[in-house]
């Protein structure tokens, strides 16, 4: 059973997510402020971090930049404001996805579901990118052979672009692939595709020399994103 | 049309000043001209009179004393005579430079008695210049001086000339006529000195007037023309510059009063930009903090439909009210939240190149379980191949199912029609239904917000009333039109037209919005 830290300020809001999460099939604990977040986050060991970035007194960022310091734990932010910098904000701190206000339970359990399937990768393929060698089944990436740290959510997007070198992601491709997006006619919430630019960029500045002038995560204009290797 | 240069026209059109100097020097000239004509004609009479005066009293001096002189001389013989005449006469002329005079004594014609004597003629005087009609009138008033003015040609050129005749009877010889003609080429000089004068005087006049009136209308114009340019300026948008106010006069009040009118308008339009930015910001927030409190009670409805097997019918009745009231209540904070983004002008178009058709389609797959539910037949009538254009096919879809919507809402369960078409500039789509329709009262506050066309009617689609202000400013973004005709019971015509290319203009689009198939 997976574990899941909810982080959100409004009791009634966080005692109704863990609700919603328990009666989903997970363990669920709920924290109202930053502080408690962190403490909770040690001692829980969670799978999943459910964060609320509009915290008060302790900003929503500085936990997810706290977070990702020492932990890849997968990230979801449940933001009101979806049009402002928070998101690109949030993202950049260090969150997988986001959720926007208001949520359908069903999209918000797929959401988690969507990112704790990351964790169940398996195969056992090397895949290797100039200097940089990807080992699916080890969940490691050298360059060089020194190790670099990159998230689930980032091993997973080197995977899939490393995969088939040269071949083209649209942004909605690599959402789907990597994010676990499933986009229904109906569905409320069109694809972000923030979500993808920030996550290149993050997997980028840990990757290359120079993450403005990329060589292994290219930018395919008006198309997407593809992995090269000079 | 006269030859007027274009240019010219044009010039005289744009710049005040030219045509201030332009008419100024005009009327001085016309000024100067009849005052310079009257002062001319005055001087050049008044100069021939007093030399008239003059000439007539000197020959009347003359002639008494050379009538005189002959009659003294009665008993003289020929010989005598002549001699005498001959001294006499010379006696008379005159060659100063300011009066040259002539003289001749001619024989009255036509005497057979007396004692034939040479006529003296001054030298240089042709006698024939003394006119016929002259003479007559001499020898008809023997007792009176006779005089005319005549033309002399003196060289090459003619001099304004006076000739004075008189009777004389000389002893022995007979009756004789004496003529005195006088050069007036000196008053002439002095009359074309003093009209050259007055020519260059008045020249060097019209171009002082204009130089003045181009300097005095320059001081009046520059504060103009500098009033126009930070008028455009400002209303270009740039509420910064004032005019310079120098001095107490009119051009300084103008400038002050301008520069205390861009004040106000500077404070006005701040203070107003302030509020409205305020207004914006206040949607903005209050629809955000609407969503926490939002999310916590749609949360709670779903965990409690997830119980529903635990709670009686009527309150698994009154769930799925709240959850139907909630979903509305969503959509209308998501409306209400674009519509603010509009207003704020914070919305960006995400333009591709994508095929027209596709979003057709995508948008009927989404309404197709409405038009189901109301018994709607869906026709479509695309082109073949696809249709290339650049927009958002996000907002344009949203834009079609909205017009999709309120077609099935009010087409009381008759088709509804879709047509795309295209032609070189620009693609459209029109979605027909042949339902209620609208009066035009109605149709001309169909995009106001939160306007219904029937306030009564059942809402079955749980529209916001903002979907159409919504569909106009998306098309609005794309540079597009968004149109509409309509005629009671009869149906409406919803059409939209987007250019292929964002920059791209169009005049026409490829549909027609009339009603002509049915």
């Amino acid at each position: 059973m997976h574990k899941i830290l909810v982080i959100e300020d409004e009791p009634d809001m966080n005692e109704l997510i863990v609700e919603v999460l328990e009666t989903a099939g997970y363990k669920a604990e709920g924290v109202l402020d930053g502080i408690a977040a962190l403490e909770k986050f040690a001692s829980m060991q969670p799978d999943l971090v459910l964060l609320d970035v509009q915290l008060p007194g302790f900003n929503g960022l500085e936990i997810a930049k706290k977070i990702r310091q020492t932990h890849g734990t997968p990230i979801i932010m449940l933001t009101a404001r979806t049009d402002s910098e928070d998101i690109v904000l949030g993202l950049e701190a260090g969150a997988d996805d986001y959720v926007p206000k208001p949520f359908d339970s069903p999209v918000l359990i797929a959401r988690i579901k969507a990112r704790l399937r990351d964790l169940k990768t398996s195969g056992s393929e090397v895949f290797t990118l100039g200097p940089i060698t990807i080992d699916v089944a080890g969940h490691e990436v050298r360059k060089d052979g020194v190790r670099l740290q990159l998230t689930p959510l980032e091993f997973k997007l080197l995977e899939t672009l490393a995969a088939t070198p040269g071949e083209v992601f649209s942004r909605e491709e690599l959402l789907i692939k990597v994010w676990g997006y499933k986009f229904e006619p109906n569905d409320k919430f069109k694809p972000d595709t923030r979500l993808v630019n920030v996550h290149v960029q993050r997997l980028r500045s840990k990757i290359e020399e120079d993450a403005d002038t990329p060589h292994f995560v290219l930018t395919e204009r008006g198309i997407g994103y593809k992995a090269g290797s000079n | 049309m006269r030859k007027f240069p274009r240019w010219l026209y044009a010039f005289f059109r744009r710049s005040l000043q030219a045509r201030w100097v332009t008419a100024t020097v005009i009327l001085s000239t016309f000024a100067l001209v009849s005052v310079g004509g009257f002062l001319s004609y005055s001087i050049g009479s008044g100069l021939f009179e007093t030399r008239q005066q003059q000439i007539l009293a000197e020959a009347h001096r003359a002639v008494v004393e050379v009538q005189n002189t002959f009659t003294a001389s009665a008993s003289a013989d020929t010989e005598t005579l002549q001699g005498l005449m001959n001294t006499v006469i010379p006696n008379l002329e005159s060659k100063s430079a300011s009066s040259s005079r002539n003289v001749a004594l001619l024989r009255s014609p036509g005497q057979s008695t007396g004692q034939y004597l040479q006529s003296p003629v001054s030298l240089g005087l042709d006698a024939s210049l003394i006119p016929d009609s002259l003479r007559t009138a001499v020898r008809s008033h023997p007792s009176k001086l006779v005089y005319k003015s005549v033309s002399l040609p003196i060289g090459a050129d003619t001099h304004p000339g006076l000739i004075v005749g008189a009777h004389m009877e000389i002893p022995v010889a007979g009756a004789y006529e004496l003529y005195l003609v006088y050069d007036l080429g000196s008053a002439q000089e002095t009359l074309d000195f003093v009209q050259r004068t007055l020519f260059f005087g008045g020249m060097a006049l019209i171009l002082l007037i204009g130089a003045v009136s181009f300097y005095v209308t320059g001081r009046i114009v520059s504060p103009m023309r500098k009033a126009a340019e930070i008028s455009a300026q400002f209303a270009a948008g740039d509420l910064e510059p004032r005019m310079e106010v120098s001095g107490d006069d009119v051009i300084a009040a103008l400038g002050s009063s301008f520069n205390t009118m861009a004040d106000s308008m500077k404070s006005k339009i701040d203070e107003l930009s302030k509020v409205s930015q305020m207004q914006q910001v206040f949607v903005s927030d209050v629809s955000h903090e609407l969503r926490t409190p939002l999310t916590t009670i749609k949360l709670s409805a779903e965990l409690l439909q997830s119980r529903a097997e635990e709670l009686s019918p009527a309150a698994v009745r009154n769930l799925e009210k709240l959850a139907s009231q909630i979903s509305r209540f969503e959509s209308l904070l998501a409306d209400l939240l674009e519509i603010s983004r509009f207003d704020a002008l914070g919305v960006v178009g995400d333009f591709e190149v994508e095929d027209l058709n596709g979003v057709v389609g995508l948008s009927l797959a989404h309404i197709q379980p409405l038009a189901d539910s109301k018994g709607s037949n869906l026709e479509v009538i695309i082109p073949n191949g696809p249709v290339q254009a650049e927009f958002d096919p996000r907002r344009i879809e949203r834009v079609l199912r909205n017009l999709l919507s309120n077609a099935i809402e009010h087409g009381e369960g008759k088709p509804v029609r879709i047509e795309v078409g295209q032609n070189a500039t620009a693609v459209a789509v029109t979605v027909t239904d042949f339902g209620v329709g609208m009066t035009p009262a109605q149709v001309s506050r169909v995009f106001d917000r939160f306007w219904r066309a029937d306030p009564a009617r059942k809402r079955t689609t749980g529209g916001t009333g903002l979907g159409l202000s919504i569909a106009l400013a998306d098309t609005k973004l794309h540079n597009g039109w968004l149109q509409l005709v309509s005629s009671p019971n009869k149906g409406t015509t919803f059409r939209i037209t987007l250019p292929r290319k964002q920059n791209v203009l169009f005049s026409q689009s490829p549909l027609p919005l009339g009603r002509s198939r049915s």
